[in-house]
């Protein structure tokens, strides 16, 4: 078995409908899919001239990482995101299909490391920076990043978990993106959570809501333990009170 | 201003997304790239994308001239004039 410790000093999220606190408590307690919506999260506080590129997605990511960002400098960022920016692979896609040139915006955006780079001209931050696409538990892998990081000394880690609702031809493989949404944690050195990963010979049944968003229920609730499993990996979430 | 510059300004407001900014805020005579409006290289193979696309032009990367097309709105104007009476 293996652990890892550490603080969640403070979180953010965003999902369309969902922004203040009081608005995740109630999903919390009756998590429900969201209608679709097109809604953005607001970004005002980068200029206009650098935040007009920006899909939802890379929107939903600054909302909720900037103020856990605010005032700190050399702060390294997990970046986690399984499907990325799937519309934007789309349209560039049916661009081909139909023989169009392709857009320099579109295609340079498009990459899974488009938003740390980002992150990093519009912040002038220069600490390590990593993108992953793992599979339905990528919060886990990117908790283990994180920790590696405050092993080696960084004061403070900031992970930012986003989903875009992929477009509907994407809809016959991608069944685990209930609603857009993003999660930031300021992860810290401490021994507030534990995180353990077990393996179990046969394959568990999966967690219903994204990790993600299973981690929040359980912050905002009584609860001090959660368990997400993905293939034969078993993770246990523990607070320690 | 003349219907080509005002059409040619809401190409470059629509191809760049610039939300900020209409019409009356771009200048016939502004520079585009680096100074004035800001644009940046990125920006320069939108444009040229969106143009050629609009205006069934082709323009050539590599040419010398195509900079000096791309200074303001009345030259991108002219540029376009001439290649679509060529």
């Amino acid at each position: 078995m293996s652990v890892i410790n550490f603080n969640i000093a403070q979180w953010r999220a965003w999902a369309p409908g969902l922004e203040s606190v009081d608005d995740w408590q109630a999903w919390s307690r009756q998590p429900v899919v969201l209608e679709p919506s097109d809604a953005a999260p607001d970004v005002s506080f980068l200029p206009a001239m650098q935040r007009r590129r920006l899909s939802r997605l890379a929107r939903m990511a600054f909302s909720v990482g900037w103020p856990l960002a605010d005032g700190r400098q050399d702060l390294p960022l997990v970046f986690i995101s399984r499907h990325g920016e799937t519309p934007r692979t789309f349209e560039i896609l049916s661009d081909l299909a139909t023989d169009q040139p392709l857009s320099p915006t579109q295609f340079s955006l498009s990459v899974h490391n488009a938003v740390i780079g980002l992150w990093s001209i519009m912040r002038g931050e220069t600490s390590e920076m990593t993108a992953l696409a793992a599979a339905g538990d990528g919060l886990e892998h990117g908790m283990l990043e994180a920790a590696a990081l405050l092993d080696e000394g960084a004061p403070a880690v900031l992970l930012v978990v986003t989903e875009e609702q992929p477009p509907a031809a994407y809809s016959a493989w991608i069944d685990d993106v209930p609603f857009p949404y993003a999660v930031g944690l300021l992860i810290t050195p401490g021994n507030q959570w534990q995180l353990s990963l077990n393996s179990t010979s046969q394959a568990l049944s999966k967690a219903h809501w994204p990790h993600a968003l299973n981690l929040l229920r359980t912050l905002l609730g009584q609860q001090t333990t959660c368990q997400h499993a993905w293939k034969n990996r078993l993770w246990t979430w523990q607070r320690n009170l | 201003m003349s219907d080509l510059h005002r059409e040619i300004k809401e190409l470059i407001i629509d191809a760049l997304g610039l939300e900020d900014i209409s019409v009356e805020d771009i200048g016939d005579d502004q520079t585009l790239f680096g100074e004035g409006l800001g644009l940046d290289s990125v920006d320069a193979l939108e444009l040229g994308l969106a143009i050629q696309k609009k205006y069934g032009i082709k323009i050539d990367a590599d040419a010398k001239d195509t900079r000096n097309h791309f200074t303001n709105v009345a030259s991108l104007a002219a540029f376009v004039t001439a290649k679509q009476a060529a």
